[in-house]
């Protein structure tokens, strides 16, 4: 018979989860507004690119992403609240003046030809930064407190990495020519250089400072 | 990219050639609709009509463009309104949901006309699906894609899945089943939205139901959707049901088929 | 070459040229080996597919308008379609003629599914001359009328690979896979 008064530890032996996080409640919330504003922004480009989009296998694939970053948003969404913002447009807002300027330069291509550009913006430039902001914010935060983000973010971390891969591959399966990739890449470059002023996605610090701060001895 | 993206410049392949409607509609012999024709013999869609199969393969070439408009129209709403009080975040979520629903019946489409062994961009291409979702209203937008034309394709795809049922065809009797689930969501979708967005605009309401309307009649002529045993398509009063139609407005596109087909008859 | 006489001689409602339908006519019945005078009726008002062989002696056959139609081009002549149209006619009339036929019922007596059988073997024939093809929609149009089977589908390529069975052996096709 099992003996149901012996004591046991709340955590298991292996369950090495700990309580520091770098986030308080305030400051998880305001990242969670930048990340739920870039989805929403991302969500609404896809979509209204199906339709300039010739190549058959390409608009259905951004058919198929508008809904999974769409899903984040919402997903995002459900978390304000929790989070103590009961207006969640309070805080469904850019980082910064930057990531306005990326989005529209981002959004710029409409051409049925320029589907190489549409494709560079989202797979090569901004998703990466998503994947990278939001995998600092996981591995980051506490594992015990904020677990209900944590749990998001692997969802949402699953899907990223399953789109950039299909977006890279669409990507790679267009460029046939040097023209072609110097098209990619000078868009990319154009692209990076406002992520770069605007810090990332969730703005300066989206994924942490790994530089030290040497102090000065004598 | 521009806000409302017009329906000449939707983006296609060379295989994919556009009917415009003044060519269709201008067509002496009647304007071709489905697979069928103003102009036939009225009879329900079947295996057992000689041209039974070949109106189906037909009929299946129009869905799939019929799908990837869809597509573009669901996502065109979710780009073509600014995110507030005229298209909330739930509409636009809910819009993102459909773009991949129709992206996934593009793809069932797509393995259907392989199996009735028609070719991509075999039949012309007509954009009126996509037309009715430019409406710079996004209530408009909703109710003639969502309540008229997914109104029709749940009348279409329970024709289909029929006649799949029918010939003993599996394959189409399986794809139908599940179009026609994620299509009666996708009406349902239409009949919330118009509900909650007119609540207090009877104006706004009133304008929606006649676009609805306008669109509705585009595809009763002649009777050829409609509750008679010959109506081609066969007007579905249980899924519309479910849909959210009420029996009033079932009753009244079954009157306007019927109107229609007895201008055509006289 | 082959006197091929088209009616109506100008088309109101299509836009299609009778000389050019001739011409269509005329290399068909040449690559099947018809070399006699040919009249094609067509009833413009029509854009569905049927077709019907009038008098196989002299050669007369009628067409709906939708039958030579370009499908992606909706009032515009399709010769592919056409030749497959055309095609499936003179082999019925050449197969007929044959002896291997006799035993046929009528044409207005042949039921779909004994209709499908033969027009697989026509249009695999047809193929093989690189007159037309579309092999997939002919199996959907068999399997509508003979089962969505492996047996079916056997059959089928029976029919489809054939070089010239008899009435007798279509039948016999037709008949053994049907559910
Ligand atoms: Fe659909
Ligand atoms: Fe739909």
């Amino acid at each position: 018979m099992t003996d149901t008064k012996r004591p046991r530890e709340p955590f298991a032996p292996w369950d090495r989860r700990s309580l520091p996080g770098l986030f308080d409640v305030d400051e998880t919330a305001e990242r969670i507004g930048y990340y739920k504003w870039v989805e929403i922004k991302l969500f609404e480009a896809l979509g209204g690119w199906v339709a300039t989009v010739p190549e058959l296998d390409v608009k259905l694939r951004l058919g198929t992403h508008c809904y999974h970053h769409a899903w984040h948003a919402e997903l995002f969404d459900k978390r304000l609240p929790e989070l103590r913002e009961m207006q969640t447009e309070r805080l469904t807002v850019p980082p910064n003046d930057h990531m306005v300027e990326f989005f529209e330069s981002m959004t710029e291509p409409e051409a049925a030809h320029l589907t190489i550009e549409k494709l560079v913006g989202v797979y090569r430039v901004l998703i990466p930064h998503k994947i990278a902001a939001y995998t600092y914010h996981r591995n980051g935060t506490s594992e015990i407190t904020d677990m209900p983000t944590i749990r998001i973010l692997d969802f949402i971390l699953q899907d990223e990495f399953n789109d950039w891969r299909e977006g890279e591959m669409l990507i790679q399966s267009m460029i046939e020519s040097p023209e072609e990739l110097e098209r990619a890449m000078s868009h990319q470059t154009k692209l990076e250089k406002i992520m770069l002023a605007a810090g990332g996605i969730a703005g300066p610090g989206s994924i942490g400072d790994p530089y030290v701060e040497i102090v000065e001895k004598n | 990219m521009r806000k409302i993206f017009p329906a000449e410049e939707l983006a296609r392949d060379s295989r994919f050639i556009r009917q415009s409607n003044e060519q269709r509609m201008g067509d002496p012999r009647g304007a071709r609709i489905a697979g069928g024709n103003a102009g036939d013999a009225l009879a329900k869609l079947t295996p057992g009509l000689p041209n039974g199969p070949d109106r189906a393969r037909a009929l299946m070439h129009g869905i799939f463009v019929g799908e990837i408009q869809a597509l573009e129209g669901a996502g065109r709403t979710c780009w073509d309104f600014e995110l507030g009080d005229e298209a909330p975040l739930a509409l636009k979520l809910d819009m993102a949901r459909q773009c991949w629903d129709e992206a996934r019946h593009c793809e069932i489409s797509v393995v259907l006309a392989e199996h009735m062994g028609t070719e991509l961009g075999e039949y012309a291409e007509n954009a009126l699906l996509y037309e009715a979702a430019c409406n710079p209203d996004p209530v408009l937008r909703l109710t003639g894609v969502n309540r008229a034309l997914e109104g029709l394709a749940i009348d279409v795809f329970n024709t289909m899945k029929e006649f799949g049922n029918m010939a003993g065809d599996p394959v189409l009797e399986f794809c139908e089943d599940w179009m026609l689930a994620d299509e009666v969501t996708h009406v349902k979708m239409g009949s919330d939205w118009l509900r909650r967005l007119t609540e207090n605009d009877k104006d706004r309401l009133d304008k929606a139901l006649e676009f609805q309307k306008v669109v509705d009649r585009l595809f009763s002529f002649n009777g050829f959707r409609g509750e008679e045993d010959d109506s081609p398509i066969q007007l579905t009063r249980r899924f519309r049901e479910l849909a959210g139609f009420t029996d009033e407005e079932i009753d009244e596109i079954a009157d306007m088929s019927r109107d229609a087909r007895s201008e055509a008859i006289t | 070459m082959v006197q091929v006489s088209v009616k109506p001689e100008s088309f109101e409602m299509v836009l299609y040229d009778a000389a050019v339908i001739g011409e269509v006519v005329a290399e068909v019945a040449e690559r099947l080996g018809v070399d006699e005078a040919i009249t094609l009726n067509i009833d413009e008002t029509s854009p569905l597919g049927r077709s019907k062989i009038l008098s196989y002696d002299p050669i007369d056959l009628w067409v709906d308008g939708g039958a030579l139609e370009n499908t992606q081009r909706p009032r515009n002549f399709g010769q592919a379609r056409s030749r497959d149209t055309i095609g499936r006619l003179l082999l019925r009339i050449l197969d007929r003629r044959s002896g291997r036929f006799d035993d046929a019922p009528a044409d207005d007596e042949l039921d779909l599914s004994q209709f499908a059988a033969w027009d697989v073997h026509n249009v695999g024939r047809l193929e093989r001359i690189g007159l037309g093809g579309q092999k997939k929609r002919r199996l959907y149009q068999f399997r509508n009328r003979h089962g969505f089977t492996d047996t079916a589908d056997a059959a089928f390529e029976e029919l489809w690979g054939s070089s010239e069975l008899s009435w007798a052996e279509i039948e016999r096709i037709s008949v053994g896979c049907r559910p």
